[in-house]
């Protein structure tokens, strides 16, 4: 449907007299976009948009080509070992140490100065298995100490938990499997972790028997038993979360640089909180989020079938992907509503099908033909335990956070909890799926209009949805809405909306209000585990972790330069964390506040997951704007060709013209000034593309 | 920026001048200037310097570095952990003339007074952070505290390592080939293995002879024989570099050009060492424990070969000798004289002495011949060309040789060939194989130091990623085609070589696991094949880098 208008616009464009543009954008920022730019991917009709910008940007590159030349030469730090290679004076090269030190390279963290280093010496084709090999061994370096319930008889901790699933399901039969034993760390995930623990424990049980043998290896504790468990997580996340984060990158940012792609890659595999969970303090987070992140991508090359079923398989692995499936059951809804009566029913149809058939296959042994109906009760209930309380331990949410002031459950009946805490969730995630739902909407009416137009039904199920960009967003509100209202919160859970989030931060540049905000919430997250992860003696780890990936990223909360309020706020942010603990570590608590820590740390995080909510709302309305779903569509189009729509953009952080994000919230929609707008917004993509398409005469009109 | 200029204009190492007794500056002279004139802030002012000339990429490397390190916090470590923490209780609980007389624990003192004055330095800090670290006592204490001290100093003492190398870049020929390998050096898996998880101070002693070489580098020998003098005192395994630094200081600063002595620069010489030495040894020569304090420096009870064969000559030679006796029982010739005892000696691979069952056996004296005999050879060609780089080959040469064929080589003394090689590695394509050859084999004879499967992917991993990010960059500098097919072959042969550590490894991961599934009589005798493979595959490569670098230096320098 885009075909014929796109190359319309490519003719158009090869029209415009190039004399008019004076100050075109360097060609950096074409290329720098954040990862909503991914709403080009697999749509061969919209290569040409990308293909226009690409045959103008040296007529744009020209002006700049000097200093922007200079520029990058200076921002490698191996721009030096270049320099001396040709022979130039020690001198200069010296003032390029410095030049280079004063310069970008302070901007960047260590992981883009190592993969510029790697390109420029040449091993480009070395960096992603370097990357495999190196995360792998600070993955193996955290397990190497202590794991949740090490030596806390009788009932020890999640690690014993895991541990013991194996070891009852090579003994069980499958119907029992959710039934034994409840008291003593009962099988309470969905049965994909079931399968995955039985391969593990057969496996285990062929190397030594004694690991997993039935009742009598309770508790355990051995050096091989521990490294055998820490290398099943290893090799769950080496098989799972690593293909699925390449393909992450390979989708979702292949617009992008190479370099970019590494750098975004080493962002999501050293995640801290992720690694501090996983490999210290024992669980299978990453196999959840590797099969969340793979439907996402299976999303984004608009094969929606297949991103269902891994969406199952991630709700099969662990019941937590649930805090996803509003974002993912809406992106899939909007995008049958995109696609027309005719296409959206029949994708709908499949898509249930498809959902229905791998949710019964998951939990086959438990439905009737194999087991009597009542069978399917046990795992069932086992997966939602709403008999449990509000929280248990001290959360960093809402109900935890509020709870010192409105004592919850002496006031409330727990089903009034359950109630009152599913209807607060539902409104928290209620922005999401409406903004997706109302955008998808009026794509499909104006994809409707036009195809009616220009009767160039062309095959529209194929490629990925234009409300894709709005996924993560929405994913980030939805998540982050269980998070803080929904009912028993475990303080790991935070992994879950921190995933969404740092997908986003893996694509944005390092000044961008997206990549503070994101390193912020991915380390008060850390932060907020503390406790959970000085009770399993994991301090050290969780100090060299957070330090070690925040250098990576080039996050210094701490830089005395372009300050704003919103870094000073999470400059006080970081401060208080540090003062915490220091004063942890020497005062002890008094006598009669015996939890003050925990309640400070909670009291300190929750505002700052609140904040990030209500920021996912927010930019999912700009996104959604930008995508052309808000607003009339006539609307929009002025907004494109106003000067002035850059001013009014909602930008927490009062974004102006420069501020790379603002570039990218809308889009490229309004973002650009007075000066660029005609070519900037041809150039920076679908949207633009299909707003011209719609709006062409007003666009042509304006362009000549 | 001066420096720099005078630097690049001198193509030749031995002419550089001594601009080394200042911090190297790239700052703009300026700023230098001012803080001269301000004499009060001068030391601040040259701290903020310092930093300011510690480019991201150091910082990148030393912190990264630092993280991986105090992530093995928890890892394994040796016997040698609690020798050190023995050390800590003799030098802070007893009086100085008890030091190298308690024989409470079998770990006693047996390294030089500077080392036991260190140990003494460092358990000062210790007392107050737990006082149950420096207890006599106390034998085997292994709790958070005293790991955490014990790691924390290793890392902090590495320093010393840190600082050299990256004076080593500050006026380089080339800057960008020694920023490659000052990192090769400061990640060294050989450092990482025996200091940061297996547990030793390496890392320190190698920082003290980098700065000596670094020294000499830059033109100030009196203070690489000072520093080199200090370092004997630290630890006297580096005795084994001692000829080489002898000839070179004798010739190079004591003698003119034309051959005739310079009897200031010999006094001022003989002075500093002499005085590093009364300063090290002057307590117990005047408390009269000089013999003593020999005696357990130079225990010379133990056998030819240590448990695990260092992968020297010796070890080829107890290879061959096992072949020959099996050979010999096999086809029973009867004109070997076989030696009863020797036939069921080594096979064990049990610590005590090694008597061959078929070669003439081996005595302390003859390894001693063999070794001087080598380096003989060496020094002459060092005396006749006493530069730098001809200086740092024949350093490594040294070193080399005593590993050879010295007589109770510990594998952890390759550190003392693959340190100053790495320094060379990047001269020219011969030099750069022979490190890699030698680096390749050497990094991976230390792997049984690090037996438990914990450390065995870390150990791998870290020296695959080392390996990776040295090699390659380095071999795109300085790759030459051979030129003619018997080199062509040879670089063939080479290269098939370092592909077999690949599957020398995965026998030595996998033959546990099969030898434990099939439990037969002739498992516990096969025990020690991995080990005894794996020496013998070392050694097959590191004797032919010895031979390479020889004729290398021999030939070229």
């Amino acid at each position: 449907m885009v075909h014929s208008p796109a190359t319309g616009v490519r003719g158009k464009v090869s029209d415009i007299d190039h004399s008019d543009i004076v100050a075109p954008v360097p060609r950096r920022h074409l290329t720098l976009q954040r990862s909503e730019s991914q709403h080009w991917l697999g749509s061969p009709p919209l290569s040409p948009v990308s293909a226009v910008s690409r045959t103008l940007s040296p007529i744009s590159h020209v002006p700049l080509s000097p200093t922007h030349a200079r520029k990058r030469y200076s921002s490698m730090f191996s721009a030096i070992s270049e320099s001396e290679k040709s022979h130039l004076t020690a001198a200069l090269s010296s003032q390029s140490i410095s030049a280079a030190d004063q310069k970008t390279t302070e901007d960047v963290g260590m992981a883009r100065r190592w993969t510029r280093w790697m390109h420029k010496q040449g091993l480009k084709h070395r960096v992603l298995p370097l990357i495999v090999l190196f995360t792998a061994l600070f993955k193996w370096c955290i397990t190497l100490g202590s794991y949740s319930g090490q030596g806390t008889p009788p009932l020890f901790g999640d690690y014993e938990a895991q541990r013991h699933w194996m070891e009852l399901t090579i003994h069980l039969p499958v119907r029992e499997w959710y039934t034994y034993d409840l008291k003593y760390w009962g099988l309470d995930y969905p049965p994909l972790t079931a399968y995955i623990s039985w391969l593990c424990g057969v496996i285990g049980a062929r190397i030594d028997p004694s690991w997993f043998a039935l009742d009598s290896s309770r508790g355990i504790e051995n050096p091989t038993s521990k490294i055998y468990m820490r290398a099943t997580v290893l090799a769950c996340d080496t098989l799972v979360y690593i293909p699925a984060v390449l393909f992450f990158v390979q989708t979702w940012q292949r617009n992008r640089s190479s370099k970019t792609q590494q750098v975004a890659l080493l962002t999501l595999l050293l995640q801290p909180a992720l690694l501090l969970i996983d490999f210290g303090h024992f669980q299978y987070n990453s196999v959840m989020l590797g099969l969340t992140l793979v439907s996402l991508c299976c999303f984004a090359v608009g094969h929606d079938l297949l991103g269902a079923i891994a969406f199952v398989l991630s709700l099969g692995f662990k019941q937590m992907a649930l805090y996803y499936a509003p974002a993912i059951g809406t992106y899939l809804l909007a995008k049958c509503l995109t696609l027309g009566l005719r296409d959206g029913v029949q994708l709908f149809l499949q898509l249930a099908a498809v959902t229905v058939i791998s949710f019964a296959v998951l939990f086959l042994p438990w439905l009737p033909p194999i087991a009597p109906i009542s069978a399917i009760l046990d795992p069932i209930s086992r997966i939602f335990p709403f008999q449990r309380g509000l929280f248990e331990d001290k959360v960093a949410n809402f109900w935890c956070a509020s709870n010192i002031l409105v004592k919850w459950r002496v006031w409330m009946s727990a089903p009034a909890l359950v109630k009152l805490s599913a209807g607060i969730t539902i409104i928290g995630f209620l922005p999401a799926v409406v903004g997706m739902l109302y955008s998808g909407y009026r794509l499909g009416a104006s994809a409707e209009k036009s195809k009616q137009d220009s009767k160039a039904a062309s095959e529209p199920s194929f490629g990925p949805s234009p409300v894709l960009p709005l996924l993560p967003y929405a994913l980030l509100t939805s998540s982050m809405s269980f998070f803080l209202f929904s009912f028993q919160v475990h303080e790991k859970t935070i992994l879950v909306p921190l995933l969404p989030l740092t997908l986003l931060l893996s694509g944005a540049s390092n000044n961008s209000p997206t990549f503070k905000l994101g390193a912020l919430v991915n380390n008060v997250a850390a932060f907020s585990m503390w406790p959970l992860l000085k009770r399993d003696g994991l301090a050290l780890q969780y100090v060299v972790i957070l330090a070690l990936w925040n250098w990576m990223i080039g996050h210094n909360p701490f830089k005395l330069r372009h300050k704003s309020l919103v870094d000073y706020l999470s400059m006080a942010i970081y401060g208080i964390c540090i003062l915490l603990h220091i004063s942890e570590c020497l005062l002890p608590p008094p006598k009669r506040l015996p939890d003050i820590y925990p309640v400070l740390n909670v009291l300190l995080s929750t505002p700052v997951f609140g904040v990030t909510w209500l920021w996912s709302i927010k930019r999912s309305v700009e996104v959604s704007w930008g995508v052309g779903g808000l607003g009339s569509l006539s609307k929009a189009s002025s907004a494109v060709h106003s000067p002035g729509a850059n001013g009014h953009l909602p930008n927490g952080d009062g974004s102006t013209v420069a501020n790379p994000e603002g570039v990218t919230s809308s889009l490229g929609l309004s973002i650009v000034g007075e000066r660029l707008s005609g070519l900037r917004t041809r150039s920076l993509g679908y949207a633009q593309g299909k707003k011209s398409a719609l709006g062409s005469e007003s666009v042509g009109a304006e362009f000549n | 920026m001066q420096r720099r200029s005078s630097v690049s204009s001198s193509n030749s190492t031995a002419k550089r001048t001594t601009f080394s007794e200042e911090p190297a500056r790239t700052e703009p002279v300026a700023d230098s200037e001012d803080s001269r004139k301000n004499a009060s802030l001068l030391k601040r002012a040259d701290i903020a310097e310092w930093f300011r000339d510690v480019t991201k990429a150091e910082w990148d490397i030393f912190l990264i570095s630092t993280c991986l390190k105090l992530l093995l916090f928890p890892a394994y470590h040796s016997t040698d952990f609690e020798v050190h923490r023995n050390w800590l209780a003799i030098t802070h609980s007893l009086p100085m003339s008890r030091w190298y007389y308690d024989t409470t624990s079998e770990w006693t003192l047996d390294y030089p007074p500077f080392f036991a004055y260190f140990e003494k330095l460092l358990s000062i800090p210790a007392s107050f952070l737990d006082p149950k670290i420096v207890e006599l006592t106390n034998l085997n204490y292994d709790a958070w505290s005293v790991v955490a001290y014990q790691r924390v100093t290793v890392i902090i003492t590495e320093l010393v390592l840190a600082l050299a190398l990256q004076r080593f870049i500050r006026g380089a020929v080339d800057p960008s080939v020694q920023r490659i390998i000052s990192a090769s050096l400061f990640l060294h898996p050989g450092f990482l293995i025996v200091d940061h998880i297996h547990f030793q101070y390496n890392g320190f002693m190698f920082g003290i002879l980098l700065w000596s070489i670094l020294m000499a580098r830059n033109g100030n020998k009196l203070a690489s024989g000072f520093l080199f003098a200090v370092l004997l005192n630290f630890k006297h395994i580096y005795m084994y570099l001692a000829p080489a630094y002898f000839i070179y200081l004798l010739r190079a600063f004591c003698l003119s050009p034309s051959g005739e002595l310079l009897p200031g620069r010999f006094l001022s010489l003989a002075n500093a060492v002499i005085l590093v030495f009364l300063a090290s040894l002057g307590p117990f020569l005047l408390m009269g424990q000089l013999p003593q304090l020999l005696s357990r420096l130079f225990p010379f009870t133990r056998g030819l070969n240590h448990a695990y064969w260092a992968p020297n000559f010796w070890a080829l030679a107890t290879a061959a000798d096992r072949v020959l006796l099996k050979a010999a029982q096999i086809f029973n010739i009867q004109s070997l004289q076989i030696n009863t005892p020797g036939v069921s000696s080594t096979s064990r691979g049990l610590v005590g002495d090694t008597i061959f069952a078929v070669i003439p056996n081996v005595k302390p004296v003859y390894t001693f011949i063999i070794t001087i005999a080598f380096q003989m050879i060496f020094l002459i060609k060092l005396w006749r060309a006493p530069t730098y780089k001809s200086f740092v080959a024949a350093l490594t040469l040294c070193g080399y040789t005593s590993f050879m064929f010295g007589w109770h080589v510990h594998e952890k003394a390759i550190l003392l060939v693959l340190v100053p090689l790495s320094l060379l590695a990047a001269e020219n394509n011969a030099l750069f194989r022979t490190f890699t050859i030698a680096s390749v084999s050497g990094v991976f004879s230390l792997f049984p130091l690090l037996f438990t499967p914990g450390e065995t992917f870390v150990k791998i991993a870290y020296s695959l990623c080392w390996a990776i990010l040295i090699v390659e960059p380095l071999s795109k500098r300085v790759y030459e085609f051979p030129t003619s097919l018997p080199w062509v072959i040879l670089d063939g042969l080479e290269r098939l070589y370092i592909a077999g550590f690949a599957a020398l490894q995965l026998f030595v991961t996998l033959f546990p696991i099969f030898a434990h599934s099939r439990i037969s009589p002739s498992a516990s005798t096969m025990e020690f094949l991995p080990l005894m493979l794996t020496s013998v595959y070392c050694a097959v490569g590191l004797v032919w880098a010895f031979v390479r670098l020889s004729v290398i230096y021999l030939r070229k320098f």
